[in-house]
């Protein structure tokens, strides 16, 4: 009796063991389901041939605002990974669910981002309005297209590079530079929640003179459209946009994948990784690998936050917080 | 006189004339100023009027020629006007549409993001649902889960040809369950049922469930011990209003833990617990148990055509089930035996004498199987419980028997299932529906092993004088579903007792016959 209930314990067991299918959630941003869709199949070929259990794996992508994104994980959506659009959201998850420690940006190089891109404008083919650099986008007569900073991480971005022009401006006149971004935002009709959002009024919906764009999404969305429709103005100054890419620590290790969630943003490093954020048009770190695709990407002036505001703490505080400079100019 | 009214008459017209041309052109030139490329001739025509305006002692003929040419003139202002204020409209008209067409799609979008924002907003909000299956309360993530079933059931029993026995009609409320379930943390689920029908209000299951996976769960707490077949049926969904004699045989609710879970996509399933180790069944049952020794119980069943084309297959299974326990002793307050088996009117036709207690090792084994095709069902198991039994410094192991085989139709036409019977046409008789009608029939048998009536001298474990040593029973019904939560059911029971040797007029003395109504709600 003891060796048949042996017999049907293992049995039951059994169906458990061997080769694994590892299911893995990335949480993302708007913009970057063509990165990931491509870099998901190849990383996916990677695992397969370097991991000696033959365990398949299956990555789901969730994508949407970089804030609401970070907001839902911290509100129980399980990501085993977050490649969100800048590393202040990522902070978020760590102070507010502890779900990953507040040193997260130390794990991979370059402060835990891959790759970086900044923001550029999109406008209809000819130009019709002559837009060449910020000044032309506050010009009274301009529409102008882009999503919230309250939850959307590329308008942040967008928002902080023409904060960054109107300072460099006017010699860092803090008033002046309100002022200009007052402007800005009296031109802007309509607030979509994400970047992918703002990409669909401007160029489906056509509504707009100029779409403030994620320099990956205005190539996509030429690319897409036709350029016959469109064309990409690079403004003299913009700013340097760094999505962060993180493990969730507590998430990860509660469905038995943090093995597989490092090596998936680790491989985001190596040249394969990086070639595929080239083609995706996000500027790669690898350094020959952005020479070879630099005809992608236009010289410019670059200024981060760090330099310009004081870090993302701050500037978060200072500009996106409830009460801060966005609340106070933007009248919807 | 004439003359001069003549001359009025000139200078009036010359002087509306000249304020005519002069209001067009300053017209023009107003609404114009754009225009430069017409400006030469609009001159032109502007240099002659005062030449005609003051020459005012021209003949007649002169005067008319004068005017011709000035007619002329506006004419062709006119003309030029004309001209200009068409080449003008379409180019406002189309500066107008092209900026209430961009409102219009501004519009039009902010419907779509706030369409967009209710429909994330929902997503984020906890659920709420009350129907047919329920009431149930969920977190929008539905991790947390917080559902109130229940089950109310209103019998009654009409004994007939009972020897005169008092007091076993009558009306009883035998099931009055709510029943708590949910889920915690997206991966363990509770459930929590007390029942307050019948004569004690008992707690009927109350148990945890872990699921790793579908395939791999763990159980823990009181609830059915995974043997019987028929036993297993939840009590909403009975064929009749008591289970068989072959439920007798097999452990009801007991405590323990169990892992279990369903493998290829439910076309095998298995159950194995550690448990206390109750007795046969007990229709009351205990909430603690204080012994060393606990049962092994298990069961495995397989639906091997269950998810295939072969539509006379699908609904086919069996397996086994059984129990094993090394040592099932007495204890200070229990015999460890069954209080005795039941008839279908719930009347005990065997016990064991007095004295007798569970001593030694105790096993089970059920093989059982179900077939399920369209409207008709088919159910089987047979049941062997052996038990060691001592009184006194005697013991005998007994094997105990028992077997049963339920067919049901449903005459509307609806499938007929192991988990009950979904009317396709709930009953509204304004709407000419009826709900669906089920006619149900089965027979029974259970069998006392006889050394309990002769070992050591005869009549020591158990009394033929009071007991019988077995019981054969038919019973026809008909249930009629009047929606997914009401049920009505009507059955008849026909029991034929074997080895009975007493003289009074005790159960086992002549056949029972009862008819079972039932009124039933579950949600």
């Amino acid at each position: 009796m003891k060796t048949l209930l042996k017999i049907f314990l293992a049995a039951s067991l059994a169906v458990s063991a061997g080769a694994k299918e590892i299911k893995l959630l990335n949480v993302s941003y708007d913009p970057t389901r063509e990165l990931y869709s491509e870099y998901n199949a190849a990383f996916a070929k990677y695992w397969q041939a370097n991991n000696p259990n033959g365990d398949t794996i299956t990555i789901s992508q969730s994508h949407g605002g970089s804030g609401k994104q970070a907001q839902a994980v911290v509100n129980g959506l399980e990501a085993d990974v977050v490649t969100l659009a800048l590393a202040y959201d990522i902070d978020a998850i760590s102070q507010q669910a502890k779900l990953l420690p507040a040193d997260w940006q130390k794990r991979l190089p370059n402060n835990s981002t891959p790759y970086t891109s900044t923001i550029v404008f999109l406008v209809r083919k000819g130009n019709p309005k002559g837009i060449k650099d910020w000044d032309d986008v506050v010009k009274k007569g301009v529409t102008v297209v882009v999503a919230n900073p309250k939850t959307s991480g590329g308008a942040r971005w967008a928002y902080l590079a023409a904060y960054a022009y109107a300072l460099e401006k006017n010699n860092h006149d803090d008033a002046a530079a309100r002022d200009f971004i007052t402007k800005l935002y009296k031109n802007v009709p309509v607030l979509d929640s994400g970047a992918r959002g703002a990409t669909v009024t401007f160029a489906q919906r056509d509504i707009g003179d100029v779409l403030l764009a994620w320099e990956n999404e205005a190539h996509l969305a030429v690319q897409e459209f036709g350029t016959d429709r469109y064309e990409i103005v690079t403004p003299p100054l913009s700013i340097l946009a760094e999505p962060s890419v993180s493990v969730v620590d507590k998430d990860a290790k509660r469905h038995g994948t943090t093995e597989v969630a490092k090596a998936y943003l680790k491989y985001l490093y190596s040249d394969e990784g990086q070639e595929i954020a080239a083609r995706n048009f996000y500027r790669p770190r690898n350094e020959a690998i952005a020479q070879k695709y630099a005809d992608n990407f236009t010289q410019l002036k670059l200024v981060t936050v760090d330099e310009e505001f004081g870090g993302w703490a701050r500037a978060q505080k200072t500009h996106f917080a409830d009460g801060g400079i966005f609340d106070q100019i933007f009248q919807p | 006189m004439k003359k001069s009214q003549t001359e009025n008459r000139k200078q009036n017209m010359k002087a509306k004339l000249k304020q005519l041309i002069v209001a067009t052109v300053v017209g023009s030139q107003f609404a114009l100023p754009v225009l430069a490329d017409d400006n030469a001739s609009t001159n032109a025509a502007q240099l002659q009027i005062p030449a005609y305006a003051a020459d005012g002692s021209s003949g007649s003929s002169a005067e008319a020629a004068e005017i011709k040419a000035l007619k002329q003139q506006v004419e062709a202002l006119v003309q030029k006007v004309n001209a200009l204020e068409q080449q003008r409209r379409p180019a406002e008209q189309a500066a107008t549409i092209q900026d209430l067409d961009q409102k219009v799609r501004i519009l039009a979008r902010e419907r779509e993001n706030d369409q967009d924002a209710v429909v994330a907003l929902a997503k984020t909000q906890p659920k709420i649902s009350l129907g047919a299956n329920g009431f149930s309360f969920g977190s929008a993530d539905s991790n947390f889960v917080a559902q109130l079933h229940g089950v109310l059931q209103f019998d009654s029993r009409s004994f007939f040809q009972d020897g005169g026995a008092n007091g076993n009609d009558g009306f009883l409320l035998r099931r009055a369950r709510p029943i708590f379930s949910g889920t915690v943390f997206h991966d363990f689920d509770f459930n929590f049922t007390p029942d307050f029908g019948g004569s004690t209000v008992q707690i009927v299951d109350a148990y945890l469930n872990y699921r790793f996976n579908p395939e791999l769960q763990l159980e823990a707490g009181k609830f059915k011990s995974p043997i019987g077949l028929e036993h297993l049926v939840a009590d909403r969904d009975l064929l009749f209003n008591e289970r068989s004699l072959a439920t007798d045989l097999v452990p009801n609710r007991d405590l323990g833990l169990a892992l279990h879970g369903d493998l290829f996509g439910g076309v095998a399933s298995y159950a194995l617990g550690l448990f206390n180790g109750a007795p046969d069944y007990n229709g009351t049952t205990t909430n603690q148990s204080f012994q060393d020794d606990k049962a092994f119980a298990g069961r495995w069943f397989f639906q091997p055509w269950k998810n295939s084309d072969l539509g006379g297959l699908r609904g086919l299974g069996f397996g086994i089930g059984g129990s094993y326990q090394a040592n099932h002793p007495a204890t200070n307050t229990v015999t460890g035996l069954t209080p005795g088996y039941t008839t279908d009117g719930q009347q005990k036709f065997f016990t064991y004498a007095s004295g007798v207690n569970a001593s030694g090792a105790a096993w089970r084994v059920s093989p059982q199987a179900y077939y399920y095709y369209g409207p008709f069902g088919l159910l089987g198991e047979y049941v062997i419980s052996d038990q060691q039994v001592r009184k006194a410094a005697n013991s005998v192991d007994l094997a105990n028997t028992a077997w049963e085989i339920s067919g049901s139709w449903v005459l509307t036409g609806e499938d007929a299932s192991y988990n009950g019977v979904t009317p396709l046409h709930p009953f509204s008789p304004h709407n000419n529906q009826w709900g669906a009608w089920q006619l149900v029939a089965r027979y029974a048998a259970l069998d006392v092993d006889g050394k309990a009536f002769t070992a050591d001298g005869g009549n020591y474990f158990a009394n033929s004088a009071a007991s019988a040593s077995g019981a054969n029973a038919w019973s026809l019904g008909v249930n009629w579903y009047l929606n997914k939560n009401l049920r009505a059911d009507l059955s008849f029971a026909h029991t034929e007792f074997d080895g009975y040797k007493g003289s009074a007029a005790g159960v086992g003395k002549q056949p029972e016959n009862v008819l079972f109504s039932r009124l039933q709600l579950a949600f």
